[in-house]
Protein backbone atom coordinates (compact mmCIF):
# COMPACT_ATOMS: atom_id res chain seq x y z
CA UNK A 1 0.00 0.00 0.00
CA UNK A 2 3.03 2.25 -0.36
CA UNK A 3 1.74 5.00 -2.58
CA UNK A 4 4.71 6.63 -4.09
CA UNK A 5 4.97 10.35 -3.86
CA UNK A 6 6.79 12.33 -6.48
CA UNK A 7 9.38 13.22 -3.90
CA UNK A 8 10.62 9.90 -2.64
CA UNK A 9 11.76 6.88 -4.65
CA UNK A 10 10.79 3.23 -4.07
CA UNK A 11 14.42 2.48 -3.14
CA UNK A 12 14.38 5.22 -0.52
CA UNK A 13 11.12 3.87 0.90
CA UNK A 14 12.65 0.38 1.10
CA UNK A 15 15.62 1.80 2.93
CA UNK A 16 13.31 3.65 5.32
CA UNK A 17 11.53 0.33 5.98
CA UNK A 18 14.87 -1.29 6.78
CA UNK A 19 15.65 1.49 9.26
CA UNK A 20 12.25 1.16 10.89
CA UNK A 21 12.65 -2.62 11.19
CA UNK A 22 15.81 -2.12 13.17
CA UNK A 23 14.01 0.50 15.26
CA UNK A 24 11.22 -2.00 15.92
CA UNK A 25 13.72 -4.50 17.36
CA UNK A 26 14.84 -1.87 19.84
CA UNK A 27 11.22 -0.99 20.57
CA UNK A 28 10.45 -4.57 21.62
CA UNK A 29 13.39 -4.55 24.05
CA UNK A 30 12.37 -1.22 25.53
CA UNK A 31 8.74 -2.31 25.98
CA UNK A 32 9.84 -5.57 27.57
CA UNK A 33 11.71 -3.56 30.19
CA UNK A 34 8.77 -1.25 30.76
CA UNK A 35 6.09 -3.94 31.00
CA UNK A 36 8.29 -6.62 32.57
CA UNK A 37 7.02 -9.39 30.32
CA UNK A 38 7.99 -10.85 26.93
CA UNK A 39 7.05 -8.62 23.98
CA UNK A 40 7.06 -9.91 20.39
CA UNK A 41 6.95 -7.41 17.62
CA UNK A 42 6.01 -8.33 14.08
CA UNK A 43 7.81 -6.56 11.23
CA UNK A 44 6.29 -3.09 11.07
CA UNK A 45 4.43 -2.05 7.95
CA UNK A 46 5.74 1.27 6.72
CA UNK A 47 3.66 3.41 4.36
CA UNK A 48 4.81 6.64 2.76
CA UNK A 49 2.26 8.90 1.10
CA UNK A 50 1.36 12.55 0.53
CA UNK A 51 -0.07 14.04 3.73
CA UNK A 52 -3.32 14.87 1.93
CA UNK A 53 -4.00 11.14 1.61
CA UNK A 54 -3.58 10.37 5.31
CA UNK A 55 -7.29 10.71 6.03
CA UNK A 56 -8.20 8.28 3.25
CA UNK A 57 -5.77 5.68 4.58
CA UNK A 58 -7.31 5.85 8.05
CA UNK A 59 -10.30 3.74 7.01
CA UNK A 60 -12.84 5.06 9.49
CA UNK A 61 -12.80 8.80 10.41
CA UNK A 62 -14.94 8.27 13.50
CA UNK A 63 -12.94 5.33 14.88
CA UNK A 64 -12.39 5.88 18.62
CA UNK A 65 -8.69 6.03 19.47
CA UNK A 66 -6.21 7.23 22.03
CA UNK A 67 -3.72 9.57 20.42
CA UNK A 68 -0.48 11.04 21.71
CA UNK A 69 0.77 14.12 19.87
CA UNK A 70 4.41 15.15 19.94
CA UNK A 71 6.07 17.99 18.10
CA UNK A 72 9.34 17.25 16.28
CA UNK A 73 12.19 19.72 16.65
CA UNK A 74 15.86 19.74 15.66
CA UNK A 75 17.14 18.93 12.16
CA UNK A 76 13.63 17.90 11.11
CA UNK A 77 10.52 19.77 12.29
CA UNK A 78 6.93 18.60 12.23
CA UNK A 79 4.63 16.44 14.32
CA UNK A 80 4.27 12.81 15.35
CA UNK A 81 1.11 11.02 16.42
CA UNK A 82 1.07 7.73 18.30
CA UNK A 83 -2.37 6.19 17.77
CA UNK A 84 -3.89 3.26 19.65
CA UNK A 85 -7.30 1.95 18.49
CA UNK A 86 -9.87 1.38 21.26
CA UNK A 87 -9.62 -2.41 21.34
CA UNK A 88 -5.83 -2.33 21.67
CA UNK A 89 -6.08 0.46 24.22
CA UNK A 90 -8.21 -1.66 26.53
CA UNK A 91 -5.72 -4.52 26.29
CA UNK A 92 -2.77 -2.23 26.90
CA UNK A 93 -4.43 -0.72 29.95
CA UNK A 94 -4.91 -4.22 31.42
CA UNK A 95 -1.28 -5.13 30.76
CA UNK A 96 -0.10 -1.86 32.30
CA UNK A 97 -2.21 -2.47 35.40
CA UNK A 98 -0.87 -6.00 35.72
CA UNK A 99 2.69 -4.73 35.44
CA UNK A 100 1.82 -2.15 38.11
CA UNK A 101 3.19 0.50 35.81
CA UNK A 102 1.29 3.15 37.70
CA UNK A 103 3.01 2.65 41.00
CA UNK A 104 6.43 1.87 39.51
CA UNK A 105 7.08 4.65 37.04
CA UNK A 106 4.11 6.96 37.18
CA UNK A 107 3.61 7.74 40.85
CA UNK A 108 1.01 10.26 41.88
CA UNK A 109 -1.49 9.33 39.18
CA UNK A 110 -5.10 8.94 40.13
CA UNK A 111 -6.53 5.46 39.85
CA UNK A 112 -7.81 4.92 36.32
CA UNK A 113 -5.31 7.30 34.79
CA UNK A 114 -2.56 4.70 34.86
CA UNK A 115 -3.66 3.00 31.68
CA UNK A 116 -3.74 6.21 29.71
CA UNK A 117 -0.43 7.28 31.22
CA UNK A 118 0.99 3.96 30.08
CA UNK A 119 -0.10 4.79 26.54
CA UNK A 120 1.73 8.12 26.74
CA UNK A 121 4.81 6.30 28.03
CA UNK A 122 4.67 3.66 25.30
CA UNK A 123 4.21 6.38 22.65
CA UNK A 124 7.20 8.15 24.12
CA UNK A 125 9.33 5.01 23.90
CA UNK A 126 8.26 4.03 20.39
CA UNK A 127 8.75 7.45 18.89
CA UNK A 128 12.09 7.68 20.69
CA UNK A 129 13.43 4.43 19.22
CA UNK A 130 12.36 5.31 15.69
CA UNK A 131 13.92 8.76 15.96
CA UNK A 132 17.10 7.10 17.28
CA UNK A 133 17.06 4.77 14.30
CA UNK A 134 16.80 7.73 11.93
CA UNK A 135 19.63 9.39 13.84
CA UNK A 136 21.88 6.34 13.63
CA UNK A 137 21.39 5.89 9.89
CA UNK A 138 20.98 9.45 8.68
CA UNK A 139 22.85 11.42 11.31
CA UNK A 140 19.83 13.68 11.82
CA UNK A 141 19.19 14.95 15.33
CA UNK A 142 15.45 14.97 15.90
CA UNK A 143 13.82 15.40 19.29
CA UNK A 144 10.20 15.26 20.26
CA UNK A 145 8.39 17.71 22.52
CA UNK A 146 6.37 16.74 25.60
CA UNK A 147 3.70 14.22 24.58
CA UNK A 148 0.05 15.27 24.96
CA UNK A 149 -2.74 12.68 25.04
CA UNK A 150 -6.33 12.94 23.83
CA UNK A 151 -9.01 10.26 23.39
CA UNK A 152 -11.63 10.83 20.69
CA UNK A 153 -12.53 10.00 17.09
CA UNK A 154 -9.45 9.72 14.89
CA UNK A 155 -10.23 12.38 12.29
CA UNK A 156 -10.81 15.30 14.69
CA UNK A 157 -7.56 14.39 16.43
CA UNK A 158 -5.63 14.61 13.19
CA UNK A 159 -7.52 17.28 11.27
CA UNK A 160 -5.39 20.22 12.38
CA UNK A 161 -2.20 18.42 11.30
CA UNK A 162 -3.81 17.32 8.05
CA UNK A 163 -5.10 20.82 7.30
CA UNK A 164 -1.68 22.35 7.78
CA UNK A 165 -0.15 19.93 5.32
CA UNK A 166 -2.91 18.98 2.92
CA UNK A 167 -2.35 21.91 0.61
CA UNK A 168 1.33 21.31 0.13
CA UNK A 169 3.03 18.39 -1.56
CA UNK A 170 4.51 16.52 1.34
CA UNK A 171 5.36 13.07 2.46
CA UNK A 172 3.99 11.51 5.64
CA UNK A 173 5.21 8.24 7.10
CA UNK A 174 2.85 5.80 8.79
CA UNK A 175 4.36 2.92 10.76
CA UNK A 176 1.95 0.14 11.73
CA UNK A 177 3.20 -1.97 14.61
CA UNK A 178 1.73 -5.14 15.95
CA UNK A 179 2.89 -6.40 19.32
CA UNK A 180 2.13 -9.68 20.96
CA UNK A 181 2.24 -9.26 24.73
CA UNK A 182 1.30 -12.44 26.52
CA UNK A 183 -1.72 -13.59 24.49
CA UNK A 184 -2.81 -10.08 23.50
CA UNK A 185 -2.39 -8.72 19.98
CA UNK A 186 -1.95 -4.97 20.09
CA UNK A 187 -2.02 -2.74 17.05
CA UNK A 188 -0.58 0.75 17.12
CA UNK A 189 0.17 3.40 14.52
CA UNK A 190 2.89 6.00 14.48
CA UNK A 191 2.27 8.83 12.05
CA UNK A 192 5.18 11.12 11.27
CA UNK A 193 4.39 14.35 9.40
CA UNK A 194 7.51 16.39 8.63
CA UNK A 195 6.98 20.12 8.16
CA UNK A 196 7.01 21.41 4.57
CA UNK A 197 10.57 22.69 4.81
CA UNK A 198 11.84 19.46 6.40
CA UNK A 199 10.79 17.05 3.67
CA UNK A 200 13.71 17.77 1.35
CA UNK A 201 16.46 17.58 4.02
CA UNK A 202 14.92 14.33 5.26
CA UNK A 203 14.90 12.75 1.80
CA UNK A 204 18.40 14.04 1.00
CA UNK A 205 19.75 12.50 4.22
CA UNK A 206 17.91 9.28 3.46
CA UNK A 207 19.53 9.13 0.01
CA UNK A 208 23.00 9.76 1.40
CA UNK A 209 22.56 7.18 4.15
CA UNK A 210 21.23 4.65 1.64
CA UNK A 211 24.33 5.08 -0.56
CA UNK A 212 26.63 4.75 2.45
CA UNK A 213 24.74 1.68 3.67
CA UNK A 214 24.81 -0.06 0.28
CA UNK A 215 28.53 0.59 -0.25
CA UNK A 216 29.47 -0.48 3.30
CA UNK B 1 -40.59 8.05 5.65
CA UNK B 2 -37.68 7.74 3.32
CA UNK B 3 -35.21 10.53 3.88
CA UNK B 4 -32.26 10.98 1.64
CA UNK B 5 -28.82 11.50 3.04
CA UNK B 6 -25.81 13.34 1.63
CA UNK B 7 -22.49 12.93 3.42
CA UNK B 8 -19.75 15.50 3.03
CA UNK B 9 -16.10 15.08 4.02
CA UNK B 10 -13.51 17.56 5.23
CA UNK B 11 -13.18 20.39 2.69
CA UNK B 12 -16.45 19.56 0.90
CA UNK B 13 -19.83 21.26 0.64
CA UNK B 14 -23.36 20.53 -0.60
CA UNK B 15 -26.47 22.57 -1.40
CA UNK B 16 -29.88 20.88 -1.53
CA UNK B 17 -33.46 21.03 -0.23
CA UNK B 18 -36.01 19.09 1.85
CA UNK B 19 -36.32 16.19 2.54
CA UNK B 20 -32.57 15.69 2.40
CA UNK B 21 -30.27 15.37 5.41
CA UNK B 22 -26.68 16.53 5.00
CA UNK B 23 -24.21 15.00 7.45
CA UNK B 24 -20.52 15.22 8.20
CA UNK B 25 -18.38 13.32 10.73
CA UNK B 26 -15.19 13.76 12.66
CA UNK B 27 -15.06 17.56 13.01
CA UNK B 28 -12.15 18.73 15.15
CA UNK B 29 -10.57 22.11 14.50
CA UNK B 30 -12.56 22.34 11.26
CA UNK B 31 -15.91 24.16 11.35
CA UNK B 32 -19.14 23.02 9.72
CA UNK B 33 -21.46 25.87 8.71
CA UNK B 34 -25.10 25.26 7.82
CA UNK B 35 -26.97 27.93 5.86
CA UNK B 36 -30.76 27.65 5.61
CA UNK B 37 -33.72 29.38 4.04
CA UNK B 38 -36.73 28.14 6.09
CA UNK B 39 -39.29 29.51 3.64
CA UNK B 40 -37.95 27.55 0.73
CA UNK B 41 -36.68 24.67 2.87
CA UNK B 42 -33.36 24.73 1.11
CA UNK B 43 -29.89 25.08 2.43
CA UNK B 44 -26.24 24.20 2.22
CA UNK B 45 -23.53 22.86 4.45
CA UNK B 46 -19.74 23.16 4.29
CA UNK B 47 -16.96 21.44 6.26
CA UNK B 48 -14.45 24.31 6.37
CA UNK B 49 -10.75 23.65 7.03
CA UNK B 50 -9.05 27.06 7.11
CA UNK B 51 -10.05 30.65 7.96
CA UNK B 52 -8.77 32.47 4.89
CA UNK B 53 -8.05 31.50 1.29
CA UNK B 54 -5.49 34.29 0.91
CA UNK B 55 -3.15 32.77 3.50
CA UNK B 56 -2.35 29.80 1.25
CA UNK B 57 -2.96 31.44 -2.15
CA UNK B 58 -6.37 29.80 -2.32
CA UNK B 59 -5.18 26.41 -3.53
CA UNK B 60 -7.74 23.64 -3.63
CA UNK B 61 -11.53 23.78 -3.53
CA UNK B 62 -13.40 26.96 -2.46
CA UNK B 63 -15.02 24.77 0.23
CA UNK B 64 -11.67 24.52 2.04
CA UNK B 65 -11.73 28.13 3.26
CA UNK B 66 -14.23 30.11 5.34
CA UNK B 67 -14.30 33.16 3.05
CA UNK B 68 -14.79 31.34 -0.25
CA UNK B 69 -16.95 28.49 1.15
CA UNK B 70 -19.65 30.71 2.64
CA UNK B 71 -19.84 32.97 -0.41
CA UNK B 72 -20.05 29.92 -2.71
CA UNK B 73 -22.95 28.38 -0.77
CA UNK B 74 -24.79 31.71 -0.55
CA UNK B 75 -24.36 32.21 -4.31
CA UNK B 76 -25.84 28.79 -5.04
CA UNK B 77 -28.78 29.42 -2.71
CA UNK B 78 -29.51 32.83 -4.25
CA UNK B 79 -29.38 31.22 -7.70
CA UNK B 80 -32.02 28.75 -6.56
CA UNK B 81 -34.26 31.55 -5.40
CA UNK B 82 -33.38 31.86 -1.71
CA UNK B 83 -33.82 35.33 -0.23
CA UNK B 84 -31.06 36.86 1.86
CA UNK B 85 -33.46 38.26 4.49
CA UNK B 86 -34.75 34.73 5.29
CA UNK B 87 -31.41 32.99 5.57
CA UNK B 88 -29.93 31.89 8.90
CA UNK B 89 -26.64 30.14 9.64
CA UNK B 90 -25.32 27.81 12.34
CA UNK B 91 -21.76 26.77 13.07
CA UNK B 92 -20.30 23.71 14.72
CA UNK B 93 -16.73 22.67 15.54
CA UNK B 94 -13.57 24.73 15.99
CA UNK B 95 -12.21 22.55 18.78
CA UNK B 96 -8.69 22.42 20.12
CA UNK B 97 -8.15 18.70 20.46
CA UNK B 98 -4.84 18.67 22.30
CA UNK B 99 -4.58 20.91 25.34
CA UNK B 100 -1.02 22.10 25.93
CA UNK B 101 -0.11 24.50 28.67
CA UNK B 102 2.46 26.18 26.41
CA UNK B 103 0.08 26.97 23.53
CA UNK B 104 -0.30 30.72 23.57
CA UNK B 105 -1.33 31.42 19.96
CA UNK B 106 -4.96 30.65 19.05
CA UNK B 107 -5.28 27.32 17.20
CA UNK B 108 -6.84 26.85 13.79
CA UNK B 109 -10.19 26.05 15.44
CA UNK B 110 -10.49 29.48 17.08
CA UNK B 111 -9.25 31.23 13.95
CA UNK B 112 -11.88 29.42 11.87
CA UNK B 113 -14.68 30.40 14.27
CA UNK B 114 -13.71 34.07 14.39
CA UNK B 115 -13.27 34.29 10.62
CA UNK B 116 -16.70 32.72 10.03
CA UNK B 117 -18.35 35.19 12.45
CA UNK B 118 -16.87 38.11 10.51
CA UNK B 119 -17.86 36.72 7.11
CA UNK B 120 -21.45 36.03 8.17
CA UNK B 121 -21.70 39.54 9.59
CA UNK B 122 -20.35 41.02 6.36
CA UNK B 123 -22.85 38.96 4.32
CA UNK B 124 -25.62 40.03 6.75
CA UNK B 125 -26.54 36.47 7.66
CA UNK B 126 -27.63 36.05 11.32
CA UNK B 127 -26.11 33.24 13.34
CA UNK B 128 -29.04 31.36 14.89
CA UNK B 129 -27.08 28.62 16.66
CA UNK B 130 -23.58 27.47 17.46
CA UNK B 131 -21.74 24.66 19.25
CA UNK B 132 -18.07 25.60 19.03
CA UNK B 133 -14.78 25.33 20.94
CA UNK B 134 -13.92 22.78 23.59
CA UNK B 135 -11.58 19.86 23.04
CA UNK B 136 -13.75 17.14 21.57
CA UNK B 137 -14.69 15.93 18.09
CA UNK B 138 -18.20 16.38 16.69
CA UNK B 139 -20.58 14.88 14.12
CA UNK B 140 -23.33 16.94 12.48
CA UNK B 141 -26.69 16.14 10.85
CA UNK B 142 -28.56 18.96 9.10
CA UNK B 143 -32.26 18.34 8.38
CA UNK B 144 -33.43 20.35 5.38
CA UNK B 145 -37.14 19.86 6.14
CA UNK B 146 -36.88 21.82 9.40
CA UNK B 147 -33.43 23.42 9.48
CA UNK B 148 -32.72 21.42 12.64
CA UNK B 149 -29.08 20.56 13.33
CA UNK B 150 -28.08 17.67 15.61
CA UNK B 151 -24.55 17.65 17.02
CA UNK B 152 -23.20 14.41 18.51
CA UNK B 153 -19.84 13.43 20.00
CA UNK B 154 -17.97 10.22 20.77
CA UNK B 155 -19.50 9.95 24.23
CA UNK B 156 -18.08 13.29 25.39
CA UNK B 157 -21.45 14.90 26.00
CA UNK B 158 -25.16 14.62 25.24
CA UNK B 159 -26.37 15.31 21.72
CA UNK B 160 -27.20 18.97 21.17
CA UNK B 161 -30.01 20.27 18.94
CA UNK B 162 -29.48 23.66 17.30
Amino acid sequence: MSNNTQLITEEQIDFLREMMNIGAGNAATALQQLLQCPVDLTIPRVHVFPAAQVSSILDNPIEPVACVRMGMVGDIGGAMFFIVPEESREKLVKIAEKAQLGSRILPGRKHGEEGLSAIVEIGNILSGVYLTSIHEFCGLNIYHTVPVLAVDMIQPLLDEALIKTSLQIQAAVLIENEFVIEEHHIRTLLLIIPSAESVKPLIDSLEQAKKAYVSA
Amino acid sequence: MSQRNITIKMGEGAVTNAPYIISSSGIGSCVVVTIYDPRRKMGGMVHIMLPDSNSVNGRGSPYHYADTAIVTVLGKLYNRGAAQQNIVAKMIGGAQMFICSDDSAPGIGKQNVSSIRQILQREQIPLSGEEVGGSYGRNVEFYLDSGKVIVSTAGKKEDVEL
